[in-house]
Protein backbone atom coordinates (compact mmCIF):
# COMPACT_ATOMS: atom_id res chain seq x y z
CA UNK A 1 0.00 0.00 0.00
CA UNK A 2 1.37 3.42 -0.92
CA UNK A 3 1.76 5.98 1.79
CA UNK A 4 -0.26 9.15 1.24
CA UNK A 5 1.53 12.49 1.49
CA UNK A 6 -0.38 13.30 4.71
CA UNK A 7 0.76 10.02 6.23
CA UNK A 8 4.31 10.64 5.10
CA UNK A 9 4.24 14.14 6.61
CA UNK A 10 2.89 12.72 9.84
CA UNK A 11 5.73 10.16 9.96
CA UNK A 12 8.28 12.93 9.35
CA UNK A 13 6.80 15.00 12.22
CA UNK A 14 7.09 12.03 14.55
CA UNK A 15 10.80 11.76 13.72
CA UNK A 16 11.30 15.52 14.02
CA UNK A 17 9.60 15.45 17.44
CA UNK A 18 12.65 13.69 18.86
CA UNK A 19 15.04 15.95 16.95
CA UNK A 20 13.18 18.95 18.38
CA UNK A 21 13.34 17.63 21.94
CA UNK A 22 17.07 16.86 21.79
CA UNK A 23 17.71 20.29 20.28
CA UNK A 24 15.85 22.09 23.10
CA UNK A 25 17.55 20.06 25.82
CA UNK A 26 20.99 20.66 24.30
CA UNK A 27 20.31 24.36 23.87
CA UNK A 28 19.30 24.68 27.51
CA UNK A 29 21.82 22.36 29.09
CA UNK A 30 25.33 23.60 29.76
CA UNK A 31 26.53 20.03 30.26
CA UNK A 32 25.63 19.00 26.71
CA UNK A 33 27.49 22.03 25.32
CA UNK A 34 30.46 20.78 27.30
CA UNK A 35 30.11 17.38 25.66
CA UNK A 36 30.16 18.97 22.21
CA UNK A 37 33.03 21.38 22.72
CA UNK A 38 35.10 20.97 25.85
CA UNK A 39 36.01 17.28 25.95
CA UNK A 40 36.67 16.94 22.19
CA UNK A 41 39.08 19.90 22.24
CA UNK A 42 40.81 18.64 25.39
CA UNK A 43 41.19 15.24 23.70
CA UNK A 44 42.65 16.73 20.54
CA UNK A 45 45.11 19.02 22.35
CA UNK A 46 46.36 16.39 24.80
CA UNK A 47 46.91 13.73 22.13
CA UNK A 48 48.45 16.28 19.76
CA UNK A 49 50.88 17.50 22.43
CA UNK A 50 51.83 13.93 23.28
CA UNK A 51 52.62 13.38 19.59
CA UNK A 52 54.73 16.53 19.55
CA UNK A 53 56.61 15.42 22.68
CA UNK A 54 57.35 12.07 21.08
CA UNK A 55 58.48 13.90 17.89
CA UNK A 56 56.17 11.80 15.74
CA UNK A 57 56.39 12.02 11.98
CA UNK A 58 53.57 14.03 10.43
CA UNK A 59 51.70 10.94 9.15
CA UNK A 60 51.87 9.19 12.55
CA UNK A 61 50.65 12.33 14.25
CA UNK A 62 47.76 12.33 11.75
CA UNK A 63 47.12 8.65 12.61
CA UNK A 64 46.64 9.24 16.32
CA UNK A 65 44.83 12.57 15.92
CA UNK A 66 42.31 10.87 13.61
CA UNK A 67 41.71 8.41 16.46
CA UNK A 68 41.16 11.26 18.92
CA UNK A 69 38.83 13.14 16.55
CA UNK A 70 36.82 10.02 15.71
CA UNK A 71 36.43 9.13 19.39
CA UNK A 72 35.06 12.61 20.09
CA UNK A 73 32.55 12.82 17.25
CA UNK A 74 31.41 9.25 17.78
CA UNK A 75 30.80 9.92 21.47
CA UNK A 76 29.00 13.23 20.86
CA UNK A 77 26.66 11.81 18.23
CA UNK A 78 25.91 8.47 19.91
CA UNK A 79 24.97 10.20 23.17
CA UNK A 80 21.96 11.80 21.49
CA UNK A 81 20.70 8.38 20.43
CA UNK A 82 21.37 6.81 23.83
CA UNK A 83 19.74 9.77 25.58
CA UNK A 84 16.50 9.34 23.61
CA UNK A 85 15.35 6.82 26.21
CA UNK A 86 17.44 8.14 29.07
CA UNK A 87 15.84 11.62 29.00
CA UNK A 88 12.46 9.93 29.52
CA UNK A 89 13.80 7.52 32.12
CA UNK A 90 15.48 10.26 34.14
CA UNK A 91 12.37 12.43 34.09
CA UNK A 92 10.09 9.40 34.71
CA UNK A 93 8.01 10.28 31.67
CA UNK A 94 8.59 7.14 29.59
CA UNK A 95 4.89 6.18 29.65
CA UNK A 96 3.99 9.43 27.87
CA UNK A 97 6.34 8.62 25.00
CA UNK A 98 5.33 4.97 24.78
CA UNK A 99 1.61 5.76 24.73
CA UNK A 100 2.02 7.80 21.51
CA UNK A 101 1.91 6.11 18.08
CA UNK A 102 5.67 6.44 17.56
CA UNK A 103 7.84 3.42 16.90
CA UNK A 104 11.32 2.77 18.09
CA UNK A 105 12.55 3.81 14.60
CA UNK A 106 11.07 7.30 14.94
CA UNK A 107 12.84 7.68 18.28
CA UNK A 108 16.24 6.45 17.13
CA UNK A 109 16.18 8.21 13.76
CA UNK A 110 14.95 11.56 15.16
CA UNK A 111 17.59 11.59 17.90
CA UNK A 112 20.25 10.41 15.46
CA UNK A 113 19.58 13.36 13.13
CA UNK A 114 20.37 15.80 15.90
CA UNK A 115 23.30 13.68 17.12
CA UNK A 116 24.77 13.75 13.64
CA UNK A 117 24.39 17.52 13.55
CA UNK A 118 26.18 17.80 16.90
CA UNK A 119 28.86 15.40 15.65
CA UNK A 120 29.33 17.49 12.52
CA UNK A 121 29.74 20.66 14.59
CA UNK A 122 32.28 18.89 16.82
CA UNK A 123 34.17 17.65 13.74
CA UNK A 124 34.35 21.11 12.15
CA UNK A 125 35.64 22.63 15.40
CA UNK A 126 38.22 19.85 15.74
CA UNK A 127 39.24 20.18 12.09
CA UNK A 128 39.84 23.93 12.58
CA UNK A 129 41.67 23.34 15.87
CA UNK A 130 43.78 20.58 14.30
CA UNK A 131 44.80 22.87 11.44
CA UNK A 132 45.55 25.80 13.72
CA UNK A 133 47.32 23.92 16.52
CA UNK A 134 49.10 21.05 14.75
CA UNK A 135 49.01 22.02 11.08
CA UNK A 136 46.97 18.90 10.36
CA UNK A 137 44.49 19.03 7.49
CA UNK A 138 41.53 16.81 8.36
CA UNK A 139 39.49 18.03 5.41
CA UNK A 140 40.10 15.40 2.73
CA UNK A 141 38.16 15.60 -0.54
CA UNK A 142 34.47 16.33 0.23
CA UNK A 143 32.82 13.10 -1.07
CA UNK A 144 35.30 10.91 0.85
CA UNK A 145 34.96 13.07 3.96
CA UNK A 146 31.19 12.78 3.73
CA UNK A 147 31.49 9.02 3.31
CA UNK A 148 33.68 8.82 6.43
CA UNK A 149 31.47 11.09 8.55
CA UNK A 150 28.28 9.27 7.56
CA UNK A 151 29.99 6.00 8.46
CA UNK A 152 30.89 7.35 11.90
CA UNK A 153 27.35 8.62 12.41
CA UNK A 154 26.00 5.18 11.49
CA UNK A 155 28.39 3.70 14.07
CA UNK A 156 26.95 6.21 16.55
CA UNK A 157 23.46 4.92 15.71
CA UNK A 158 24.68 1.35 16.31
CA UNK A 159 26.13 2.19 19.74
CA UNK A 160 23.13 4.31 20.76
CA UNK A 161 20.66 1.63 19.66
CA UNK A 162 22.62 -0.98 21.59
CA UNK A 163 22.44 1.23 24.70
CA UNK A 164 18.67 1.65 24.29
CA UNK A 165 18.21 -2.12 23.99
CA UNK A 166 20.32 -2.72 27.10
CA UNK A 167 18.28 -0.12 29.00
CA UNK A 168 15.00 -1.83 28.14
CA UNK A 169 16.40 -5.24 29.03
CA UNK A 170 18.42 -4.48 32.17
CA UNK A 171 16.87 -1.25 33.39
CA UNK A 172 18.72 1.58 35.16
CA UNK A 173 21.86 -0.53 35.62
CA UNK A 174 22.50 -0.28 31.87
CA UNK A 175 22.68 3.52 31.73
CA UNK A 176 26.44 3.30 32.21
CA UNK A 177 26.56 1.92 28.63
CA UNK A 178 25.83 5.43 27.33
CA UNK A 179 29.27 6.60 28.44
CA UNK A 180 31.35 3.42 28.19
CA UNK A 181 30.40 1.64 24.97
CA UNK A 182 32.12 4.17 22.71
CA UNK A 183 35.40 3.73 24.57
CA UNK A 184 35.15 -0.07 24.30
CA UNK A 185 34.37 0.13 20.58
CA UNK A 186 37.25 2.54 19.98
CA UNK A 187 39.62 0.32 21.95
CA UNK A 188 38.68 -2.61 19.73
CA UNK A 189 38.73 -0.67 16.48
CA UNK A 190 42.21 0.85 16.73
CA UNK A 191 41.88 4.26 18.32
CA UNK A 192 45.62 5.09 18.36
CA UNK A 193 47.06 1.94 16.74
CA UNK A 194 46.39 -0.44 13.82
CA UNK A 195 44.16 -3.40 14.72
CA UNK A 196 46.89 -5.77 13.54
CA UNK A 197 48.47 -5.12 16.95
CA UNK A 198 45.54 -6.73 18.72
CA UNK A 199 45.84 -10.38 19.82
CA UNK A 200 44.29 -13.02 17.56
CA UNK A 201 40.63 -13.56 18.36
CA UNK A 202 40.15 -9.94 19.40
CA UNK A 203 41.55 -8.82 16.04
CA UNK A 204 38.82 -10.84 14.26
CA UNK A 205 36.18 -9.17 16.43
CA UNK A 206 37.67 -5.79 15.48
CA UNK A 207 37.34 -6.61 11.78
CA UNK A 208 33.69 -7.50 12.26
CA UNK A 209 32.97 -3.99 13.58
CA UNK A 210 32.24 -1.36 10.90
CA UNK A 211 34.06 1.40 12.80
CA UNK A 212 37.40 -0.37 12.18
CA UNK A 213 36.90 -0.07 8.44
CA UNK A 214 35.78 3.57 8.54
CA UNK A 215 38.95 4.43 10.50
CA UNK A 216 41.09 2.53 7.98
CA UNK A 217 39.28 4.32 5.13
CA UNK A 218 40.03 7.76 6.60
CA UNK A 219 43.60 6.91 7.49
CA UNK A 220 44.20 5.64 3.95
CA UNK A 221 44.21 9.32 2.87
CA UNK A 222 47.24 9.84 5.13
CA UNK A 223 49.32 7.01 3.64
CA UNK A 224 48.19 4.00 5.69
CA UNK A 225 47.11 0.95 3.70
CA UNK A 226 43.76 -0.51 4.74
CA UNK A 227 43.46 -4.24 5.40
CA UNK A 228 40.75 -4.61 2.74
CA UNK A 229 40.49 -3.26 -0.79
CA UNK A 230 37.32 -1.27 -0.15
CA UNK A 231 37.03 -0.43 3.56
CA UNK A 232 34.19 2.07 3.11
CA UNK A 233 31.99 -0.46 1.28
CA UNK A 234 32.75 -3.12 3.90
CA UNK A 235 32.06 -0.60 6.69
CA UNK A 236 28.68 0.30 5.24
CA UNK A 237 27.69 -3.31 4.59
CA UNK A 238 28.55 -4.26 8.16
CA UNK A 239 26.76 -1.17 9.49
CA UNK A 240 23.51 -2.12 7.79
CA UNK A 241 23.82 -5.69 9.03
CA UNK A 242 24.42 -4.47 12.59
CA UNK A 243 21.52 -2.02 12.39
CA UNK A 244 19.06 -4.63 11.12
CA UNK A 245 20.12 -6.99 13.90
CA UNK A 246 19.99 -4.27 16.57
CA UNK A 247 16.58 -3.01 15.46
CA UNK A 248 15.25 -6.56 15.72
CA UNK A 249 16.71 -6.79 19.23
CA UNK A 250 15.22 -3.40 20.12
CA UNK A 251 11.76 -4.44 18.89
CA UNK A 252 12.03 -7.61 20.98
CA UNK A 253 13.27 -5.59 24.00
CA UNK A 254 10.33 -3.15 23.69
CA UNK A 255 7.80 -6.00 23.63
CA UNK A 256 9.58 -7.63 26.55
CA UNK A 257 9.40 -4.32 28.43
CA UNK A 258 5.61 -4.29 27.88
CA UNK A 259 5.34 -7.84 29.21
CA UNK A 260 7.59 -7.23 32.21
CA UNK A 261 6.16 -3.84 33.09
CA UNK A 262 9.49 -2.03 32.61
CA UNK A 263 7.82 0.94 30.89
CA UNK A 264 5.52 1.60 33.85
CA UNK A 265 8.32 0.96 36.35
CA UNK A 266 10.47 3.59 34.62
CA UNK A 267 7.57 6.06 35.01
CA UNK A 268 7.12 5.69 38.78
CA UNK B 1 -21.52 0.83 22.33
CA UNK B 2 -18.38 0.04 24.31
CA UNK B 3 -15.00 1.79 24.16
CA UNK B 4 -13.20 -1.03 25.94
CA UNK B 5 -13.93 -4.73 26.23
CA UNK B 6 -11.78 -6.98 28.45
CA UNK B 7 -12.23 -10.74 28.28
CA UNK B 8 -10.54 -13.05 30.76
CA UNK B 9 -7.54 -10.76 31.13
CA UNK B 10 -4.62 -11.97 33.24
CA UNK B 11 -1.42 -10.16 34.06
CA UNK B 12 1.38 -12.11 35.65
CA UNK B 13 4.74 -10.48 36.36
CA UNK B 14 7.41 -13.12 36.05
CA UNK B 15 11.05 -12.93 37.07
CA UNK B 16 13.65 -15.66 37.35
CA UNK B 17 12.65 -16.77 40.82
CA UNK B 18 9.18 -15.38 41.39
CA UNK B 19 5.78 -14.87 39.90
CA UNK B 20 3.21 -12.28 40.90
CA UNK B 21 -0.37 -12.40 39.69
CA UNK B 22 -1.45 -8.75 39.35
CA UNK B 23 -4.77 -9.35 37.57
CA UNK B 24 -6.78 -12.53 37.22
CA UNK B 25 -9.72 -13.20 34.94
CA UNK B 26 -10.88 -9.64 34.35
CA UNK B 27 -14.10 -9.24 32.37
CA UNK B 28 -15.13 -5.64 31.81
CA UNK B 29 -17.11 -3.57 29.33
CA UNK B 30 -16.58 0.17 29.47
CA UNK B 31 -19.32 2.18 27.76
CA UNK B 32 -18.48 4.98 25.33
CA UNK B 33 -18.85 8.70 26.04
CA UNK B 34 -18.96 8.25 29.81
CA UNK B 35 -16.61 8.69 32.74
CA UNK B 36 -15.82 5.25 34.07
CA UNK B 37 -14.14 4.83 37.44
CA UNK B 38 -11.83 2.04 38.51
CA UNK B 39 -11.57 2.02 42.30
CA UNK B 40 -9.70 -0.19 44.69
CA UNK B 41 -7.23 -0.20 47.58
CA UNK B 42 -3.47 0.26 47.08
CA UNK B 43 -1.92 -2.59 45.11
CA UNK B 44 -5.32 -3.87 43.95
CA UNK B 45 -4.27 -3.73 40.27
CA UNK B 46 -5.87 -0.45 39.13
CA UNK B 47 -2.75 0.99 37.49
CA UNK B 48 -1.89 -2.38 35.93
CA UNK B 49 -5.38 -2.58 34.41
CA UNK B 50 -5.29 0.97 33.08
CA UNK B 51 -1.75 0.43 31.70
CA UNK B 52 -2.92 -2.70 29.87
CA UNK B 53 -5.84 -0.83 28.32
CA UNK B 54 -3.50 2.03 27.36
CA UNK B 55 -1.14 -0.49 25.65
CA UNK B 56 1.75 0.26 28.01
CA UNK B 57 1.68 -3.34 29.20
CA UNK B 58 1.00 -6.60 27.39
CA UNK B 59 -1.36 -9.03 29.08
CA UNK B 60 -0.23 -12.57 29.88
CA UNK B 61 -3.58 -13.99 28.79
CA UNK B 62 -6.93 -12.80 27.51
CA UNK B 63 -8.19 -10.21 25.05
CA UNK B 64 -8.53 -6.45 25.31
CA UNK B 65 -10.30 -4.47 22.64
CA UNK B 66 -9.93 -0.69 22.75
CA UNK B 67 -12.13 1.37 20.39
CA UNK B 68 -12.64 -1.78 18.36
CA UNK B 69 -8.92 -2.56 18.00
CA UNK B 70 -7.01 -5.41 19.57
CA UNK B 71 -4.25 -4.33 21.99
CA UNK B 72 -1.94 -7.12 20.87
CA UNK B 73 -2.20 -6.63 17.13
CA UNK B 74 -3.34 -3.07 16.47
CA UNK B 75 -1.24 -0.96 18.80
CA UNK B 76 -0.70 1.91 16.41
CA UNK B 77 -4.40 2.36 15.64
CA UNK B 78 -5.20 2.45 19.36
CA UNK B 79 -2.38 4.80 20.28
CA UNK B 80 -3.47 7.36 17.68
CA UNK B 81 -6.87 7.59 19.39
CA UNK B 82 -6.07 7.46 23.10
CA UNK B 83 -4.06 9.40 25.64
CA UNK B 84 -3.15 9.18 29.30
CA UNK B 85 -2.49 11.48 32.27
CA UNK B 86 -1.10 10.31 35.56
CA UNK B 87 -1.15 11.77 39.05
CA UNK B 88 2.65 11.60 39.17
CA UNK B 89 3.35 14.80 37.25
CA UNK B 90 6.51 13.94 35.34
CA UNK B 91 7.53 15.41 32.01
CA UNK B 92 10.90 16.41 30.56
CA UNK B 93 12.18 18.90 33.17
CA UNK B 94 13.91 21.40 30.95
CA UNK B 95 11.14 21.83 28.38
CA UNK B 96 8.70 24.70 28.87
CA UNK B 97 4.91 24.33 28.89
CA UNK B 98 4.78 25.26 25.19
CA UNK B 99 7.72 23.02 24.23
CA UNK B 100 6.32 20.01 26.07
CA UNK B 101 2.95 20.32 24.33
CA UNK B 102 4.58 20.95 20.95
CA UNK B 103 6.92 17.99 21.38
CA UNK B 104 4.10 15.60 22.24
CA UNK B 105 1.85 16.84 19.44
CA UNK B 106 4.70 16.16 16.99
CA UNK B 107 4.87 12.60 18.32
CA UNK B 108 1.25 12.23 17.21
CA UNK B 109 2.27 13.45 13.75
CA UNK B 110 0.62 16.83 14.31
CA UNK B 111 2.44 20.04 13.46
CA UNK B 112 -0.02 22.67 14.61
CA UNK B 113 1.41 25.52 16.69
CA UNK B 114 -1.99 27.22 16.89
CA UNK B 115 -3.61 24.16 18.45
CA UNK B 116 -0.83 24.09 21.07
CA UNK B 117 -1.49 27.74 21.94
CA UNK B 118 -5.24 27.00 22.20
CA UNK B 119 -4.57 24.14 24.55
CA UNK B 120 -2.44 26.44 26.72
CA UNK B 121 -5.34 28.89 26.86
CA UNK B 122 -7.92 26.17 27.49
CA UNK B 123 -5.99 24.97 30.55
CA UNK B 124 -5.23 28.51 31.77
CA UNK B 125 -1.48 28.10 31.42
CA UNK B 126 -0.79 31.29 29.38
CA UNK B 127 1.11 32.89 32.24
CA UNK B 128 3.43 29.87 32.40
CA UNK B 129 3.80 29.29 28.65
CA UNK B 130 7.57 29.78 28.72
CA UNK B 131 8.25 28.34 32.16
CA UNK B 132 10.25 25.12 32.32
CA UNK B 133 8.39 22.11 33.70
CA UNK B 134 10.56 21.75 36.82
CA UNK B 135 9.79 25.37 37.81
CA UNK B 136 6.01 24.93 37.74
CA UNK B 137 3.91 24.45 40.89
CA UNK B 138 2.45 20.96 41.44
CA UNK B 139 -0.99 22.22 40.42
CA UNK B 140 0.28 23.70 37.17
CA UNK B 141 2.36 20.58 36.45
CA UNK B 142 -0.83 18.56 36.81
CA UNK B 143 -2.71 20.96 34.54
CA UNK B 144 0.03 20.55 31.93
CA UNK B 145 -0.10 16.76 32.25
CA UNK B 146 -3.84 16.95 31.65
CA UNK B 147 -3.42 19.39 28.74
CA UNK B 148 -0.86 16.99 27.24
CA UNK B 149 -3.53 14.26 27.26
CA UNK B 150 -5.57 16.31 24.77
CA UNK B 151 -2.87 17.13 22.18
CA UNK B 152 -4.17 14.48 19.78
CA UNK B 153 -7.94 15.09 20.19
CA UNK B 154 -8.33 11.63 21.73
CA UNK B 155 -11.51 9.59 21.73
CA UNK B 156 -10.50 7.93 24.97
CA UNK B 157 -8.47 9.34 27.86
CA UNK B 158 -7.06 7.40 30.80
CA UNK B 159 -6.64 9.39 33.99
CA UNK B 160 -4.61 7.59 36.62
CA UNK B 161 -5.29 9.36 39.93
CA UNK B 162 -5.26 12.76 38.23
CA UNK B 163 -5.70 14.87 41.39
CA UNK B 164 -3.28 12.99 43.64
CA UNK B 165 -1.50 15.29 46.06
CA UNK B 166 -3.25 18.47 44.95
CA UNK B 167 -4.71 21.11 47.27
CA UNK B 168 -8.50 20.68 47.56
CA UNK B 169 -9.39 23.87 45.58
CA UNK B 170 -6.97 22.96 42.76
CA UNK B 171 -8.26 19.38 42.74
CA UNK B 172 -11.84 20.64 42.58
CA UNK B 173 -11.08 22.90 39.61
CA UNK B 174 -9.37 20.04 37.79
CA UNK B 175 -12.36 17.76 38.40
CA UNK B 176 -14.67 20.40 37.01
CA UNK B 177 -12.37 20.69 33.99
CA UNK B 178 -12.41 16.93 33.44
CA UNK B 179 -16.20 16.85 33.65
CA UNK B 180 -16.69 19.81 31.30
CA UNK B 181 -14.16 18.51 28.74
CA UNK B 182 -15.77 15.08 28.74
CA UNK B 183 -19.19 16.60 28.12
CA UNK B 184 -17.99 19.10 25.55
CA UNK B 185 -15.93 16.62 23.53
CA UNK B 186 -18.12 13.57 24.09
CA UNK B 187 -15.11 11.38 24.84
CA UNK B 188 -14.73 8.36 27.08
CA UNK B 189 -12.71 8.85 30.26
CA UNK B 190 -11.39 5.97 32.33
CA UNK B 191 -10.37 7.18 35.75
CA UNK B 192 -8.67 5.59 38.72
CA UNK B 193 -8.82 7.37 42.03
CA UNK B 194 -8.39 7.01 45.75
CA UNK B 195 -10.79 9.83 46.46
CA UNK B 196 -14.33 8.56 46.81
CA UNK B 197 -15.70 12.09 46.55
CA UNK B 198 -13.96 12.37 43.17
CA UNK B 199 -15.52 9.13 41.96
CA UNK B 200 -18.89 10.19 43.38
CA UNK B 201 -18.67 13.52 41.54
CA UNK B 202 -17.28 12.32 38.21
CA UNK B 203 -18.04 8.68 37.46
CA UNK B 204 -21.10 7.44 35.62
CA UNK B 205 -20.15 3.83 36.27
CA UNK B 206 -17.62 2.23 38.59
CA UNK B 207 -15.71 -1.03 38.80
CA UNK B 208 -14.25 -2.05 42.16
CA UNK B 209 -11.06 -4.01 41.95
CA UNK B 210 -9.49 -5.90 44.82
CA UNK B 211 -6.56 -8.33 44.81
CA UNK B 212 -6.50 -8.34 41.00
CA UNK B 213 -10.19 -9.16 40.54
CA UNK B 214 -13.26 -7.09 39.75
CA UNK B 215 -15.45 -7.49 42.82
CA UNK B 216 -18.34 -5.24 41.79
CA UNK B 217 -19.40 -3.14 38.82
CA UNK B 218 -22.24 -0.75 38.08
CA UNK B 219 -23.59 2.74 38.66
CA UNK B 220 -23.26 4.22 42.16
CA UNK B 221 -26.85 3.32 42.90
CA UNK B 222 -26.49 -0.20 41.54
CA UNK B 223 -23.43 -0.78 43.69
CA UNK B 224 -25.21 0.35 46.84
CA UNK B 225 -28.19 -1.83 45.97
CA UNK B 226 -25.92 -4.73 45.20
CA UNK B 227 -24.59 -4.60 48.74
CA UNK B 228 -28.11 -3.97 50.05
CA UNK B 229 -26.66 -1.04 51.96
CA UNK B 230 -28.74 2.07 51.71
CA UNK B 231 -28.42 3.85 55.04
CA UNK B 232 -25.85 4.25 57.76
CA UNK B 233 -27.03 4.75 61.37
CA UNK B 234 -24.32 6.09 63.67
CA UNK B 235 -24.87 5.89 67.43
CA UNK B 236 -22.60 7.33 70.12
CA UNK B 237 -22.97 5.82 73.61
CA UNK B 238 -21.25 6.42 76.95
CA UNK B 239 -20.29 2.79 77.55
CA UNK B 240 -18.50 -0.13 75.93
CA UNK B 241 -20.77 -2.36 73.89
CA UNK B 242 -20.11 -6.02 73.09
CA UNK B 243 -20.53 -7.34 69.54
CA UNK B 244 -24.17 -7.17 68.57
CA UNK B 245 -26.20 -9.21 66.13
CA UNK B 246 -29.29 -7.33 65.05
CA UNK B 247 -31.68 -8.36 62.30
CA UNK B 248 -31.42 -6.32 59.11
CA UNK B 249 -27.90 -5.01 59.85
CA UNK B 250 -25.39 -5.91 57.11
CA UNK B 251 -22.25 -4.55 58.71
CA UNK B 252 -21.12 -2.76 61.87
CA UNK B 253 -18.17 -0.42 62.15
CA UNK B 254 -16.75 0.49 65.54
CA UNK B 255 -14.79 3.62 66.40
CA UNK B 256 -14.36 3.75 70.18
CA UNK B 257 -17.80 4.17 71.66
CA UNK B 258 -19.28 5.11 68.32
CA UNK B 259 -20.97 2.41 66.25
CA UNK B 260 -22.09 2.61 62.63
CA UNK B 261 -24.77 0.20 61.42
CA UNK B 262 -25.25 -0.39 57.68
CA UNK B 263 -28.87 -1.24 56.92
CA UNK B 264 -31.29 -1.58 54.03
CA UNK B 265 -33.66 1.03 55.47
CA UNK B 266 -33.00 3.36 58.44
CA UNK B 267 -36.71 4.01 58.85
CA UNK B 268 -37.46 0.34 59.38
CA UNK B 269 -34.46 -0.51 61.58
CA UNK B 270 -33.59 2.51 63.69
CA UNK B 271 -35.86 1.73 66.69
CA UNK B 272 -34.76 -1.89 67.00
CA UNK B 273 -31.12 -0.87 66.85
CA UNK B 274 -31.52 2.00 69.31
CA UNK B 275 -33.39 -0.26 71.76
CA UNK B 276 -30.68 -2.92 71.59
CA UNK B 277 -27.85 -0.42 72.04
CA UNK B 278 -29.63 1.37 74.91
CA UNK B 279 -29.42 -1.84 76.93
CA UNK B 280 -25.69 -1.19 77.43
CA UNK B 281 -25.61 2.53 78.22
CA UNK B 282 -26.95 5.99 77.62
CA UNK B 283 -27.19 7.04 73.95
CA UNK B 284 -25.49 10.43 73.44
CA UNK B 285 -26.12 10.94 69.78
CA UNK B 286 -27.81 9.28 66.80
CA UNK B 287 -27.39 10.26 63.19
CA UNK B 288 -28.63 8.78 59.92
CA UNK B 289 -27.16 9.28 56.50
CA UNK B 290 -27.39 7.69 53.11
CA UNK B 291 -24.53 5.29 52.38
CA UNK B 292 -21.88 6.89 50.15
CA UNK B 293 -19.30 5.44 47.83
CA UNK B 294 -16.68 5.44 50.57
CA UNK B 295 -18.84 3.08 52.63
CA UNK B 296 -19.30 0.80 49.63
CA UNK B 297 -15.57 0.92 48.97
CA UNK B 298 -14.73 0.04 52.59
CA UNK B 299 -17.10 -2.89 52.48
CA UNK B 300 -15.74 -4.18 49.16
CA UNK B 301 -12.11 -3.71 50.14
CA UNK B 302 -12.52 -6.05 53.14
Amino acid sequence: MRMSSTNLRSEVYKILGFTYRNYIITKRNFFTLFETLFWPIIGLISVGLMGAYLSLEERYLAFILIGAVTLSILQVSQLDVAYVLLFDIWSKSLRYTFVTPVSIFHMIFGAWLFGSFRGLVAFLILALSGKYLFDLNLLIDPPSLLLFLLGIFLSAMIIGTLTCSLLLIFGYRAEVAAWTLTAIFMLLCGIYYPVTLLPAGIREIAYAIPLTHFLEFYRSFYGFSPSTSNPALLGYSLSFLFLILLFLILIWASERARKKGTVTQFSE
Amino acid sequence: MHSIVCEDVWMVYRSLFSEKVALSGIYLKIPSNRIYGILGPNGAGKTTLISLMATLLRQTKGRIEVLGYDTLRELKEIRKRINIASGNPNLIWSLTVYENLRYYSLLYGINDKKAVEELIREFELEEFRDVEFNRLSTGNKQKLILARAFVNDPELVFLDEPTKGLDPPVARRLREKIRSLQKELGITVVLTTHYMSEAEMLCDRIAFINRGKIVAEGTKEELKRMLKMRDKITIEIDANIPNLSIEGVFAVERDGNQLSFYVDSAEARIWDIAKEVARFGRIKNISVKEVDLEDVFNELAK
